[in-house]
């Protein structure tokens, strides 16, 4: 009974664990698009359209990993949430810019 | 999370590992018998007959063709694949009309005997290929939803490994280091060995796992930034395929494959062929396309030789097309699937598929023995997390082979004219998995451990006997007829029995060894009730010290 209490209480340690699983799940994804975004964004004029796309795809897969390790390496749940808007927005907010200024719209 | 990121990368990679750890092994052991798919069909289709020594080419595939002629009369398309280091029968295969309701239909594969050129009646079975498909395609699960159960897989595992790259501080040096001791410490080591020896296959295997189902995963930014007809361009340049003469609806006569096989020949130089695909047939624009065992990871336009089936003359083919993305994207693939593997390449990646499974499993085993000592100090005993997955290690890292052998059992004992007989060796296996994982809810940990090792020795050890009893194509008739596929099976099993009866042996003498000393722990313990006892602390220490 009091280990169900436990799962209940906020203020226990597995809310913020929880809360860090959400954000690595979720978030993790949600950057690992916003960066293919922006890779393929930065390689249009490189290698074409259809291969800038292919190696922001390739890649995804490392920035999830990346983003999933940060988000339980950072010292409170709180601060994993902020840092991945914060860097989804980047990215999302560059990708914008360089369509406007180079003229190639995703 | 916790004070440094080596050390939260420590939880990270422990809980990462744990959590869908069961399901990783499943996925690595089915997946590393996919490398021996075509070896493990022809032993479950015991009315194939052995191999045949010195039958040319051009004889197999004028019985090919004559086959053809009487029993695929109106297809247009069909393949004919010769016998192979892999699978030693000539087999014919054609596409059947689509039933009502479906997009295409079956493709079917009949095994011929080579020396009469009638077809072989075989057994309902699902083969070595339903095997290698579980591990990306669950059994009972819909497509859709397991591709994504095992990305989410995939995706801890590639965290699994990264982490587990970073926790280690001397990656080298350790991988020189082998404490031959129990407990603890001996599966700590047992586990970096088998983690750091093949690495490279661990991250290969899991990443090009995940690109499989690149599109599926990533469907959200191929959405955002292509329309279809973008995405099907893509795809095409991703995956290019050879151009195809379409139908012209004119009959004509055609050449004999046979015949036509002598312009891949010279243009070769040898005589190598794998397999042949027949295009339009009965079609002025008939064509035949040879292909030879594939020798490179990537892809080499000289593995193909097309000709006109009329004619008779070469079509001199565009090379397909690859970008470097494409040729990564398709080398990862082939690196995966290991098509291009000759015999020794192909048991390396079955021993580096095996090795990834075993550090799977004494990852997961590790778990628990990192946790042993505190929770046998419990009061109550151990907690409900740690025997369940204690239980799910006994059940799985045990069961599931055992699990793998009752398909094999279940191939040769089911009623052949059995209804519905492929789904049922799959049954079979999945219920056995299930008894097997239940099982260790009634035992004590060791016991379960120790029975269901000798069962798993006695099933392999069996197993070669059970063919003896049911099939002419037992270890006696391969060996002398020198079919070593067939011998080879019925002796990787022996030796996989050999090794749990050996695990076996193993677990029951460390068991006894500890027994004597049982009394002596007991007082331990006692004394570590009233005190901290001094014979005890180090061990605490290199608890935290270590995991």
């Amino acid at each position: 009974m009091s280990n169900l209490i436990d799962y209940i209480n906020f203020s226990s340690p597995r809310w913020p664990v929880f809360s860090r699983v959400l954000a690595a799940t979720f978030g993790g994804y949600a950057l690992a698009i916003a960066s293919s975004l922006l890779i393929s964004q930065l390689l249009v004029h490189v290698t074409g359209k259809y291969q800038a796309i292919h190696i922001g795809l390739i890649l995804t897969f490392l920035v999830y990993v990346c983003a999933a390790m940060w988000v339980f390496s950072v010292k409170t749940a709180k601060k994993a949430w902020i840092g991945l808007l914060k860097s989804i927005f980047f990215c999302l907010a560059l990708t914008w810019l360089l369509a406007k200024i180079t003229g190639v719209a995703n | 999370m916790k004070d440094s990121f080596r050390q939260s990368m420590k939880w990270f990679h422990t809980w990462v590992g744990l959590i869908v750890g069961w399901v990783l092994f499943f996925m690595f052991l089915t997946g590393t018998l996919g490398y021996f798919y075509q070896e493990i069909t022809r032993w479950m289709e015991p009315e194939r007959p052995f191999i045949e020594h010195n039958i040319s080419n051009e004889r197999l595939l004028d019985i090919a063709q004559a086959y053809l002629i009487n029993n695929a009369q109106g297809v247009d398309e069909w393949d004919i694949m010769l016998p192979s280091v892999r699978d030693q029968n000539l087999r014919v295969g054609w596409r059947h009309p689509a039933e009502a309701g479906k997009k295409r239909g079956k493709y079917k594969i009949k095994v011929l005997d080579a020396n009469t050129g009638d077809e072989i009646e075989r057994r309902a079975t699902g083969g070595g290929r339903l095997l290698y498909r579980m591990h990306y395609r669950f059994h009972y699960l819909p497509t859709e939803i397991s591709y994504w159960i095992v990305g989410f897989c995939s995706m801890l595992m590639l965290l699994a490994v990264i982490t587990g790259v970073v926790i280690h501080k001397k990656i080298f040096t350790d991988f020189f280091t082998f404490r031959a001791k129990k407990g603890l410490l001996g599966w700590l080591d047992i586990h970096n060995v088998l983690s750091v020896i093949a690495l490279p296959f661990h991250f290969m295997i899991t990443y090009s796992g995940l690109l499989f189902f690149l599109f599926t995963y990533m469907v959200l930014s191929t959405n955002l930034q292509t329309n279809e007809d973008e995405l099907d361009a893509m795809l095409d340049e991703i995956y290019p395929r050879t151009a195809h003469l379409e139908k012209a609806n004119q009959a004509a006569k055609m050449l004999d494959i046979s015949i036509l096989y002598q312009q891949a020949k010279t243009t070769w130089q040898a005589d190598e062929l794998s397999y042949v695909e027949m295009f339009a047939a009965n079609d002025v624009n008939a064509h035949v396309l040879f292909v030879r065992h594939e020798t490179d990871i990537t892809y080499n336009p000289e593995d193909e030789v097309m000709v006109n089936a009329v004619t008779g003359e070469l079509i001199l083919q565009k090379p397909k097309e690859y970008t470097v993305t494409s040729m990564i994207h398709n080398g990862f693939f082939s690196l995966h699937e290991g098509h291009f593997a000759g015999s020794i390449a192909r048991w390396i990646y079955f021993f580096t598929g095996l090795i990834g499974s075993a550090m799977i499993a004494s990852g997961l085993i590790l778990w628990t023995t990192k946790r042993k000592p505190k929770q046998l100090k419990n009061p109550n005993g151990p907690d409900f997390g740690y025997r369940l997955v204690e239980q799910l290690n006994i059940g799985t890292i045990v069961g599931l082979p055992i699990a793998i052998a009752m398909y094999f059992y279940a191939n040769r004992l089911l009623p052949v004219d059995m209804a519905n007989r492929v789904n049922w060796e799959a049954n079979v296996m999945f219920i056995s998995w299930a008894m097997l994982l239940i099982y260790p809810i009634f035992r004590p940990a060791n016991k379960a451990w120790y029975e269901q090792l000798t069962l798993a020795a006695l099933v392999y050890f069996a197993l070669p006997l059970v063919n003896v009893l049911t099939t002419n194509k037992h270890l006696g008739n391969s060996l002398l007829q020198q079919d070593w596929n067939l011998a080879g099976f019925d002796l990787t099993l022996l030796v996989v029995g050999g090794c749990f009866a050996f695990a076996a042996y193993k677990f029951r003498a460390l068991q006894v060894n500890i027994r004597p000393s049982k009394q002596a722990i007991k007082k331990v313990e006692k004394q570590c009730v009233q005190a901290m006892n001094e014979s005890l602390l180090p061990l605490q220490q290199v608890n935290k010290d270590q995991c």
